[in-house]
């Protein structure tokens, strides 16, 4: 059996801000570490050894994409310019509704940014790994970047409809019908692929 | 035939309840497994619905987001059917916005709005039958619904209502005190730190008589906050113990 936990409730003090450093789900108030969801008390070693405090919920709470996350986003449409994408996972938690982004055309590669063309990277339809490189302004959704080895193009379909195979960086070939078609593949880390 | 007092020379109300008295409370929340959190509360025979969705994208014109916080965003409704007379307007009307946007100021102080820039939170509240207390009921229906949502709050807002009635301060008003037009205020407190999120006082009061109010008003503040939290461990307990471990 587990042992017996502690629950607890918004605005209840936890403990002092010299035992702990307030963790996810709590904020510090006058020198104290309240609690600021209602859940399970679980008390641990944050980063660097620092005793940490958090409250954790059973249920998974909405996440927000925060710059310098990787997310995974399907293709929605493409422009000369930009690509528009949804964000449909951030990290490996997936999100409950669809946040907006955009890969603008010099946030695709990381070299020769001029040369790029969106079509030959991206088409609609496609799942993609990206960065979130802010959270945009007044006008604009997040704004992603694939400008890194390891993101790109995961999983792309051919016009027959079939999963295509990564030749390199910039192809991907249909296995039925043998035709090449041009994306910015990513190169998938080892240990993120599943034999 | 006398007319109604609201207080009797015993000291009872017209209900039957001691001056600094509450209502029975009941309340429940994840009522509905489609939105984000949602809570149902009955103060007496008041019956209050809220419903909370969020934190997510900007919904509607994206100028409207704050780039560091949050937008909370509040609508408060009525029933047709929980008034007396069959109510007309549900929403929309001056007294359903000024509702709103008091909510909205409440929970703005409330929530940790900094851990979530350029977002939404939602937070529907129906009144189902309006028996006095509309707004006190609403605030404390929502609390619920935003702690069942598992948006991070800063303490749990509690409201209740206070009069005055021949010197005594009754707390937690119904519907035929309200009528007698009396002073009345509506204060949303936050327990722990005892700070007010909200004071509303409508009639006038004496400020010699203010204290007595306050109290009377904070101390069934209080109160609720036992009854609600109360309410969330029970929860809490159940959803753990249903989902293992």
């Amino acid at each position: 059996m587990a042992a017996a936990r502690r629950y607890c409730v918004p605005g209840e003090r936890l403990c002092s801000a010299a035992e702990a450093a307030a963790g996810s789900g709590t904020y510090t108030r006058r020198g104290a570490v309240c609690a600021a969801l209602a859940g399970c008390l679980r008390r641990g070693g944050g980063a660097g050894g620092v005793p940490q405090v958090a409250v954790l919920r059973d249920a998974e709470a909405q996440l927000l994409p925060d710059v310098g996350a990787v997310v995974t986003c399907r293709v929605c449409s493409i422009n000369s310019r930009f690509a528009k994408v949804h964000i449909l996972y951030v990290g490996s938690t997936p999100l409950r509704s669809a946040f907006r982004g955009t890969i603008r055309r010099e946030d695709i590669r990381a070299t020769e940014k001029d040369k790029v063309e969106v079509y030959k990277s991206f088409r609609p339809g496609d799942i993609v790994l990206a960065k979130v490189i802010s959270l945009g302004d007044a006008q604009s959704n997040y704004l992603l970047s694939t400008a890194e080895n390891e993101l790109g193009v995961v999983v792309a379909r051919s016009e027959a409809g079939v999963q295509m195979v990564p030749i390199s960086w910039c192809e991907m070939q249909c296995p039925q019908t043998h035709t090449k078609d041009f994306r910015k593949v990513a190169r998938v880390q080892p240990q993120f692929l599943q034999t | 035939m006398a007319a109604l007092e609201l207080l009797s020379a015993e000291g009872f109300r017209p209900d039957g309840r001691r001056p600094a008295e509450l209502r029975k409370l009941r309340a429940r929340m994840g009522v509905f497994a489609q939105p984000d959190g949602s809570a149902y509360i009955e103060q007496g025979n008041t019956k209050a619905l809220a419903v909370v969705y969020g934190p997510h994208e900007m919904r509607g014109p994206r100028s409207k987001a704050l780039p560091d916080r949050a937008l909370v965003n509040c609508q408060y409704s009525m029933a047709t059917f929980s008034t007396g007379e069959r109510k007309r307007r549900p929403h929309g009307d001056r007294k359903s916005s000024e509702m709103s946007l008091h909510l909205k100021q409440t929970f703005e102080a409330a929530i940790l709005t900094e851990l979530f820039p350029r977002s939404q939170i939602d937070i529907y509240v129906q009144i189902l039958q309006a028996d006095g207390g509309n707004y006190c009921a609403c605030v404390n229906a929502a609390t619920l619904a935003v702690i069942d949502a598992g948006i991070p709050l800063r303490d749990y807002v509690c409201a209740s209502s206070a009069g005055l009635v021949e010197d005594a301060a009754l707390a937690d008003l119904s519907y035929l005190e309200e009528a007698a037009g009396g002073p009345q205020a509506a204060l949303a407190l936050l327990p722990t730190s005892g700070q007010m999120a909200l004071l509303q006082l409508d009639s006038r009061l004496h400020e010699d008589r203010l204290g007595a109010v306050l109290e009377a008003a904070g101390g069934a503040c209080r109160a609720v906050h036992a009854v609600l939290d109360r309410v969330v461990r029970e929860h809490v307990r159940e959803l753990t113990a249903l989902l293992g471990d």
